[in-house]
């Protein structure tokens, strides 16, 4: 490409990126804001924590003997979510991290399942998720027993008004 | 026991430097770990060869009939049927789940199936609901020690942590839900306190230093995993004040998994649960032939269980667990030398 044609490409660049601003007004919206970034991880971190209540108890439905995840999973240990979907012998098939969450709520604590698209199960996978950030995802990983993120101190996520530990 | 590969020049003149006449016999075990039996030979004062087992984390819960309560009676029945049969049974704490006077008389009359005495340490999960109060009517002092056939034997209680509730406005109940989750951010370190310590010092005073020594805390006697209370933060002071002996050894409940490690003069051994089994934290384990496999979720009792070990004349141990699941490593099914 000689210089001529090189500026004759970024010309008509220029000249669609203009047209793409002008119909992107009436059609797309701004890019979010940094208040609405805000506002998302908020709620984002509103279902982590309330992740976290559940895994340590806070629904009484999902337990009948007393036991909660957290006894069996410190800061969510254990529970692999980076490995999900997979296949689980005891249920002879592929299944989701939330299938799984509803095997331990049935079976080691024999509570009744979560309604799989509701907002506590959501909270339960966005407490493991969360805990095991930045871990590479590995479908089907079974043998190996892996670890969360290492929390230092506090819950392992940001909490507002907790005062103690932010572990990014 | 160390491992062959990663043995260094260092370990070897720690553990031959301290027993003095200290032989090293290799033995190959499993395909990929190469482990080492630490023979002391020449001690001056022998012992009568003996076994005891260790019981521990029932965490009972207020529940009828609990899985928990079935768990434990079946271990009780398994050490009653040891043969030969264990001298003594020591149980290493977290009798009870939420610390109620309820779950530590279920636990007592479980035990009290036992055709052996029994000893008592506590755990966190029965101290702080009343500090203690209940467990100590039940079990006694959670300090003591006794001579059992040559070899001093002492029980302290390592879950002791500092006033964090008062200041909070914490009640009883608040105060020991904060103890029962073990990744609190709240509760700080555990240790055996100054108490103890002055205690312990006078207890051993007298001892000579061939004096073999096995020493029970609830929670490891080494900085394994603060996070999850998996250490006691005065552990290097009990290790020095121990330091005289030609050899410790230390077992604890609390990580309910297997582990072993080796500080100085002293071996220290994890046991196993009677109720559930714990992930590994991560960190790099002196020893990670020890760990067990990952315990299936589907067979409701693999990783837990009793354990016995067998002590020997020159005070060698065969530490050997006695699963209900299938999950120990070859090299740690039949027993291993500590
Ligand atoms: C009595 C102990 C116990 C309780 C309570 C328990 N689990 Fe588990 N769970 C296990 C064990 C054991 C495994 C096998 C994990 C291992 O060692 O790798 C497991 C596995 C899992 C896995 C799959 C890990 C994998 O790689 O396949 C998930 C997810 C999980 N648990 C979530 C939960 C949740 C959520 C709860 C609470 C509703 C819960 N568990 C309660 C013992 C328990
Ligand atoms: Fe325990
Ligand atoms: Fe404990």
């Amino acid at each position: 490409m000689n210089k001529k044609r090189v500026w004759a490409a970024i010309g008509v660049l220029a000249a669609g990126g203009a047209l793409s601003l002008l119909v992107g007004a009436a059609l797309a919206r701004d890019p979010y804001t940094r208040e609405e970034l805000a506002e998302q991880e908020k709620a984002l971190l509103a279902s982590v924590d309330h992740g976290r209540d559940l895994w340590h108890g806070s629904n009484p439905s999902i337990s009948t003997n007393g036991l909660a995840c957290g006894n069996c999973h410190p800061d969510a240990a254990a529970s692999n979510p980076h490995t999900f979907p997979k296949y689980q012998a005891d249920v002879g098939k592929v299944i989701a991290l939330r299938d799984m969450i509803n095997w331990c709520i049935t079976t080691p604590q024999a509570g009744k399942p979560l309604d799989a698209d509701g907002d506590d199960m959501i909270a339960m996978e966005a407490y493991a998720f969360y805990l095991y950030r930045g871990k590479q995802i590995m479908p089907g990983l079974a043998t190996e027993q892996t670890s969360p993120v290492v929390v230092k101190s506090g819950v392992g996520y940001p909490k507002k008004g907790s005062g103690v530990g932010y572990d990014k | 026991m160390i491992d062959l590969k990663n043995a260094s020049r260092r370990d070897f003149l720690s553990i031959s430097g301290r027993a003095g006449l200290a032989t090293l016999v290799a033995s190959a075990v499993g395909i990929n770990v190469g482990m080492v039996e630490v023979l002391t030979a020449g001690t001056s004062k022998k012992i009568t060869p003996f076994r005891f087992a260790i019981l521990t984390d029932a965490h009972l819960f207020s529940i009828d009939d609990h899985k928990f309560d079935i768990f434990l009676a079946q271990a009780v029945e398994q050490v009653n049927a040891m043969s030969p049969a264990p001298d003594f049974v020591v149980y290493g704490g977290d009798i009870a789940q939420n610390g109620r006077d309820d779950q530590l008389v279920k636990g007592r009359k479980i035990l009290s199936k036992l055709k052996m005495p029994i000893h008592f340490i506590p755990g966190e999960h029965d101290w702080y609901l009343d500090m203690g109060a209940a467990w100590k009517g039940h079990f006694g002092s959670p300090t003591w020690s006794m001579n059992h056939k040559g070899v001093h034997m002492i029980g302290m209680n390592s879950i002791l942590v500092r006033d964090f509730w008062t200041a909070a406005g914490m009640s009883a109940k608040q105060r020991m839900d904060t103890m029962e989750m073990l990744e609190s951010p709240i509760a700080g370190p555990w240790g055996v306190r100054e108490e103890q310590l002055e205690w312990l010092k006078k207890d051993v005073k007298a001892l000579g230093s061939e004096t073999p020594v096995v020493v029970f805390t609830h929670s490891p006697l080494w900085d394994y995993y603060p996070r999850w209370n998996f250490q006691t933060e005065d552990a290097p002071e009990v290790r020095s004040i121990l330091s005289k002996f030609e050899r410790v050894m230390s077992f604890h409940g609390h990580v309910h998994q297997t582990v072993y490690n080796k500080i100085g003069n002293m071996s220290s051994v994890g046991t196993l649960s009677t109720s559930w089994p714990w992930p590994y934290p991560d960190v790099q384990l002196a020893y990670p032939e020890m760990r067990m496999t990952r315990s299936d979720p589907a067979m409701i009792q693999d990783g837990e269980g009793p354990q016995h070990i067998d002590l020997e004349a020159d005070f060698q141990g065969t530490m050997h667990y006695d699963p209900f699941g299938n999950m120990l490593q070859p090299s740690i099914k039949d027993g291993f030398k500590i």
